[in-house]
């Protein structure tokens, strides 16, 4: 193997581990920096929506887990605060 | 969240929309879910994850409106809310504040802000401070916290001779047996609880 391609594959493998690290600062540990390449990254959208866009609607099931019901169904009247989560 | 709405409930309307889990057991697991015992696994199916919302209602008394978005996610994809976000949709169905994504950008007091600057600031008075509790005046419940460790179990011993022991099932889904006996022969100790 050339020198080149030594240097180029031992500063990319730098570059890894640099990213690694940063990853694991920024997560924790190295098991969260797995954790969040693997599972958050590929569900993480910045998605397109902006202010003043008509708001998506979508069909929600009630607490009962039988019940259906339309976000658009609360929007009318008064503003509507929507709040996005989950328990974990 | 749940103070913005209470005092905002009179203008606005207030909607939770439960998602996809964040940190389920079978994936991303934080410390943070275990220490707090909230250990779920990601829904497979809708019941599931009804099921899930319906334990957070129960456990923190959650007085918002739920609706769960259903097992494909329409909702989380339409909003791009995994995992968690939080917008203002005015009278007219139109988007009139997006916040950022969670949980570093999720921040529900630009919520507040956005109320407030339509309908007025609501004060609070600041917190009063609630006594420390001391654990230590508990001996029953004070135990040294092993992680896992097969040692001599802490106890407790009480005036009369009697003493607890906790046992704690060294799994997420955590379960306390309080023993009572007069004697510890055992050698068994077992991950214990501080006392709550």
């Amino acid at each position: 193997m050339t020198l080149f391609w030594k240097w180029t594959i031992a500063v990319f493998l730098v570059l890894l581990l640099a990213v690694f690290l940063v990853l694991c600062k920024m997560a924790g540990s190295p098991k969260d920096a797995y954790g969040m390449v693997r599972y958050a990254l590929p569900h993480m959208h910045r998605g397109t929506l902006k202010v003043g866009d008509d708001a998506p609607d979508a069909r929600l099931v009630a607490l009962d887990g039988s019940d259906h019901f339309h976000i658009r169904e609360r929007t009318g009247g008064r503003p509507l605060v929507i709040i996005f989560g989950s328990y974990t | 969240m749940v103070q913005i709405y209470n005092d905002y409930k009179d203008h606005a309307d207030f909607l939770t929309v439960y998602v996809r889990e964040a940190h389920p057991t079978d994936e991303w697991q934080m410390k943070s879910n275990v220490k707090e015992d909230v250990c779920y696994a990601q829904p497979k199916n809708l019941g599931q994850r009804v099921a899930i919302a319906n334990d957070f209602i129960k456990r923190f008394n959650y007085p918002i409106a739920f609706g769960i978005d259903d097992i494909n996610n329409a909702a989380e994809a339409a909003y791009s809310a995994w995992p968690e976000r939080l917008y203002v949709i005015d009278e007219s169905g139109r988007i009139a504040y997006r916040g950022g994504m969670g949980p570093f950008h999720y921040d529900p007091e630009e919520v507040r802000a956005w109320l407030a600057a339509r309908y007025g600031a609501v004060k609070h008075d600041a917190p009063v401070a609630l006594p420390a509790t001391s654990s230590s005046t508990s001996p029953r419940t004070n135990f040294p916290y092993l992680a896992g460790a097969f040692l001599r179990p802490s106890a407790s011993v009480d005036s009369d001779g009697t003493f607890a022991m906790a046992f704690l099932v060294p799994s997420c889904y955590k379960r306390e047996i309080a023993l009572k006996g007069r004697s510890i022969n055992h050698g068994f100790g077992l991950v214990t609880m501080p006392g709550r």
